[in-house]
């Protein structure tokens, strides 16, 4: 048993070197397309199958979330496995743009975007878009005997003392867009404070971007900050939640599509792309209840989300905030999280 | 000094000359460790000393000047001493309960102890939080606490301690099975207290046991980033998930690279410490002559507090798991309590595609890892070579590197000709190999250590050669260890995330993935269907070995199985 063993292992780890070179290279067509999705894995399931559906191309995917694609798009450059990363929020690709690792990519689909919405290169096109909001989680709510909170403001009160969480701008791009929204609106040292202040009433800052969303839903907190998909989604679950909108103002993501330098289905690569920012790529978004919104405004919304026309957002300027960001999240972890 | 290195070394090489077996053997590991694991590593840590193309320690000087990260080391190290002396305290006590005394249900709780190292990630976090958190259906419902404090401290040590210390239990039964407990008789016999036969017989001889199971839960808890993840929070950042934050949410790889560089120290030398401690200390207790148990070391009295003990933790497994399972059929987890097969039938539209590729690919790198485990621990142990440390010490170098280090190392470092693996399959089987291969090699070394070289140098005297003394006494000693260190690779492969975030494709896709973005995306019902199937997929997989092993070696072999 022992030399059988022996031997089989001697001979796997001497194959391994020679199965290196039966990885060929893929052939290139127009039939098939390789996606890193940082859409979830349900929603870029649904997303893809009415794009096979649509237009007959298969295209497999693997989820990862921004950082871990970003990362791995990074370290495969030579070599890339993948032919469009979607989803994201825009200033991810922005990023992605500035290290050489897309591909601009002029088409019709581009000038029909607003500015806010694309690359003016054609490097990447956001594709939907997520205002960030509080959830309230209404018998959590009634179990402390708190008021329904209606403004930033009304985070500071002490009543909600420990029951607030939201994600670290440290991990999530989510969080970063608070941060950079709320100083976009009250300016730096004044959105340093209203954070300092807030950082008492938050009780855990979670590494995921959509962890405030598990925390509200199940209970364990009263409110939740973050985008709005996975808010709708857990209403439409069953989950006891109420959207909240903030007064002041909130900001929103913008996710877009690039398509990644050295595609090896660059035909397919450029067909998924003008798929989804075109008004059958858009109504899907609420037909299999993305709960995103539509960058095309031909296109229809699902059940229970207000027009995006209707809330008062904070626009941000997404090369400034890319170009704050190790600064703004420095101050954020030395000012807001000793704060008292 | 290097001379007689060197004079030592020839004389080594010309014995191993003599074998050719064991020489082929030996360089093809060491050529693999230097390929799998040193190379990707210096990758990673090359990129930690040249954040701009140039040489220069600036990213470790902006490591060290920062509060919050000398914060988030010092939290590790604390957390990772926590965890092990108090998840080797309960993983002794259910041990020593269960090889010692003759309390009832005697199965059930070994079943319990073990059931935990079958974590789905973030999941047990989750159901943790159900449970204790402040809508828990402990906390709340039944006891009507409020404001609990989950997050930070408390909950991840609780959450670190259920999860890890089934690792102490399984080293320490093991050990504890090995030491014949006619040595406590016989002291007792002699006239000791009970209390003194444990503390100057059982304790000191279990005491390598225990020093490698405390290294063992020390280094895991130093790398685990799972529960952190969810249950440390800002507030208490640990090092883990800050090297993990610095990668993937910072596109910082050469902090987090120095993040994890920083976590390797205490890794490495507590490794050391142990070794050179252990070393010291050899006790024989597996000597060939028969032993018979009369298990009378233990007073009633300890006996029914050991069995309290056990309950409470018993208890608490049970209800963590229950809780699992509970998401997993109701529509809403703890809000809508109906009964439904929805979540199931979602996985199985969703994701039956990686529940087959997960199954492939740990069937496949589990026997490889214990195999060249065992051969490793043997070589180690039992064999004189050039380059031995070297062997054990980049053996066991995986081991001790956050999983998001060695994913990114092998996306690096494999990303181009002529070695060019990322999209395979075979990139996922080479990471898990030689990421659990020191599984086997702990399980092997701990007993070998504790076997009598005698009986290996009888058998040799009696004229049989390496190979078969190797194959005919050392192996059937090692079988128990073997097979547990097979079952724990295979549970490690199918429950691992941090590294192969990096690693699965399009092709080849993995269930803790599917959990994690289930998770992300709110399906908690889902993500609880998938955790359900993941474990009874664990549990009938060690059902599977224990009766093969019943069959092939009547009822000995079933038994010999730690599982």
């Amino acid at each position: 048993m022992m030399r059988k063993s022996l031997l089989i292992l001697i001979a796997v780890l001497l194959v391994l070197p020679f199965a290196v070179f039966a990885t060929a290279e893929k052939e290139v067509t127009a039939d098939k397309v390789v996606v890193y999705a940082s859409v979830d894995e349900g929603n870029a399931k649904l997303i893809l199958d009415a794009f096979t559906a649509d237009t007959g191309i298969t295209a497999s995917f693997v989820h990862l979330s921004s950082g871990p694609a970003l990362a791995r798009i990074t370290a495969e450059a030579n070599n890339p496995q993948a032919d469009v990363w979607m989803g994201a929020p825009s200033e991810n690709h922005v990023l992605a743009k500035s290290q050489g690792l897309s591909v601009a990519y002029n088409s019709p689909s581009l000038s029909e975007l607003e500015d806010a919405f694309k690359d003016a290169e054609g490097y990447w096109r956001s594709f939907y878009m997520n205002p960030m909001a509080f959830a309230v989680n209404t018998e959590a709510l009634a179990k402390i005997g708190a008021p329904m909170p209606t403004s930033w403001d009304d985070l500071l009160k002490p009543v909600y003392k420990g029951h607030i969480q939201m994600p670290t701008p440290q991990a999530s791009g989510t969080a970063y867009n608070i941060v950079s929204s709320l100083v976009v609106a009250r300016g730096e040292d004044a959105a340093f404070q209203y954070m300092a202040k807030l950082n008492p009433n938050v009780q855990t800052y979670t590494s995921s971007g959509t962890g405030s969303s598990k925390g509200v839903a199940v209970g364990q907190c009263a409110i939740g900050i973050q985008f709005t998909p996975a808010f709708f989604k857990f209403i439409d679950e069953g989950y006891p939640l109420k959207v909240v909108f903030p007064k002041e103002g909130v900001g929103f993501e913008a996710p877009a599509v690039s398509i990644i330098k050295g595609a090896k289905n660059m035909e397919a690569a450029q067909i998924l792309v003008d798929w989804l920012v075109s008004k059958e790529g858009q109504d899907v978004l609420s037909e299999v209840k993305t709960f995103f919104y539509p960058v095309n405004a031909k296109a229809t919304l699902a059940m229970g989300m207000p027009q995006f026309s209707e809330l008062k957002t904070i626009g941000v300027d997404v090369q400034w905030a890319g170009d704050n960001k190790k600064r703004l999240v420095e101050r954020w972890v030395n000012e807001v999280l000793p704060a008292k | 000094m290097s001379d007689t290195w060197g004079r030592r070394s020839l004389r080594q090489l010309r014995q191993i000359a003599n074998d050719p077996l064991l020489l082929i053997v030996i360089l093809v590991i060491l050529a693999s460790l230097v390929l799998f694991i040193i190379y990707p590593l210096s990758k990673v840590i090359i990129t930690s000393f040249l954040p701009d193309g140039k040489f220069s320690f600036s990213v470790f000087k902006e490591v060290f000047s920062s509060w919050y990260l000398r914060q988030a080391f010092y939290n590790s190290i604390m957390m990772g001493i926590l965890t092990a002396v108090a998840g080797v305290g309960v993983g002794f006590v259910f041990a020593f309960t269960l090889a010692r005394t003759d309390i009832p249900f005697k199965k059930f709780f070994h079943l319990i102890a073990i059931i935990p190292i079958i974590s789905p990630p973030f999941i047990g976090a989750l159901s943790i939080i159900m449970l204790f958190g402040n809508n828990g259906f402990i906390s709340d419902h039944l006891l009507h606490l409020q404001n609990i404090k989950i997050y930070g401290f408390r909950g991840l040590l609780f959450a670190q301690v259920v999860t890890f210390f089934p690792v102490a239990y399984i080293t320490l039964r093991g050990v504890l099975d090995s030491i014949s407990p006619t040595l406590e008789d016989a002291a007792l016999d002699l006239g000791g207290t009970r209390f003194k036969v444990f503390r100057r017989v059982t304790l000191p001889l279990a005491l390598p046991g225990i020093a490698s199971a405390m290294l063992i839960l020390f280094v895991e808890t130093l790398a685990d980033f799972g529960n952190p993840l969810i249950l440390a929070g800002s507030q208490f950042p640990i090092l883990s998930v800050q090297a993990y934050l610095q990668i993937t949410g910072m596109y910082d790889l050469p902090k987090g690279s120095a993040l994890a560089l920083i976590l390797l120290v205490p890794s490495i030398s507590v490794f050391f410490l142990q070794k050179y401690w252990v070393s010291r200390k050899k006790y024989v207790t597996i000597t060939g002559k028969p032993t018979s148990s009369t298990l009378k070391s233990v007073s009633p009295i300890a006996k029914w507090i050991l069995f309290a003990v056990c309950t409470f933790f018993a208890l608490t497994i049970i209800l963590i798991y229950a809780a699992i399972l509970w998401g997993a059929f109701v529509k809403v987890w703890g809000f809508n309590n109906t009964f439904t097969l929805d979540h199931f039938k979602y996985v199985f539209s969703v994701g039956f595609g990686a529940v087959k590729d997960t199954l492939i690919i740990a069937g496949i790198s589990t026997p490889i890892a214990g195999i060249l485990g065992m051969v490793i621990a043997f070589l180690v142990v039992r064999k004189e070579f050039p380059l031995k440390h070297f062997m054990e010490v980049s053996s066991m170098l995986s081991f001790a590197v956050p999983g998001t280090v060695i994913g990114i190392g092998y996306v690096l470092a494999f990303n181009s000709h002529p070695l060019l693996l990322t999209g395979t399959l075979l990139i996922l089987l080479l990471n898990f190999i030689f990421r659990y291969v020191p599984v086997g090699i702990q399980s092997g070394v701990a007993i070998l250590r504790q076997v009598d070289p005698s009986i290996e140098e009888a058998a040799i005297d009696l004229g049989a050669d390496s190979r078969s003394t190797f194959r005919r006494v050392t192996l059937p000693l090692m079988v128990p260890a073997f097979f547990s260190g097979l079952i724990f690779s295979f549970v490690r492969a199918m429950t691992a995330i941090s590294a192969v975030i990096f690693l699965v494709s399009s092709n080849w896709n993995l269930m803790t993935v599917q959990i994690m973005s289930q998770v992300e995306s709110g399906r908690l019902g889902a993500a609880a269907a998938f955790s359900v199937i993941l474990v009874l997929i664990i549990l009938a997989a060690i059902l599977i070995i224990r009766a093969i092993l019943t069959l092939k070696y009547g009822r000995f072999g079933g038994t010999t199985l730690k599982f």
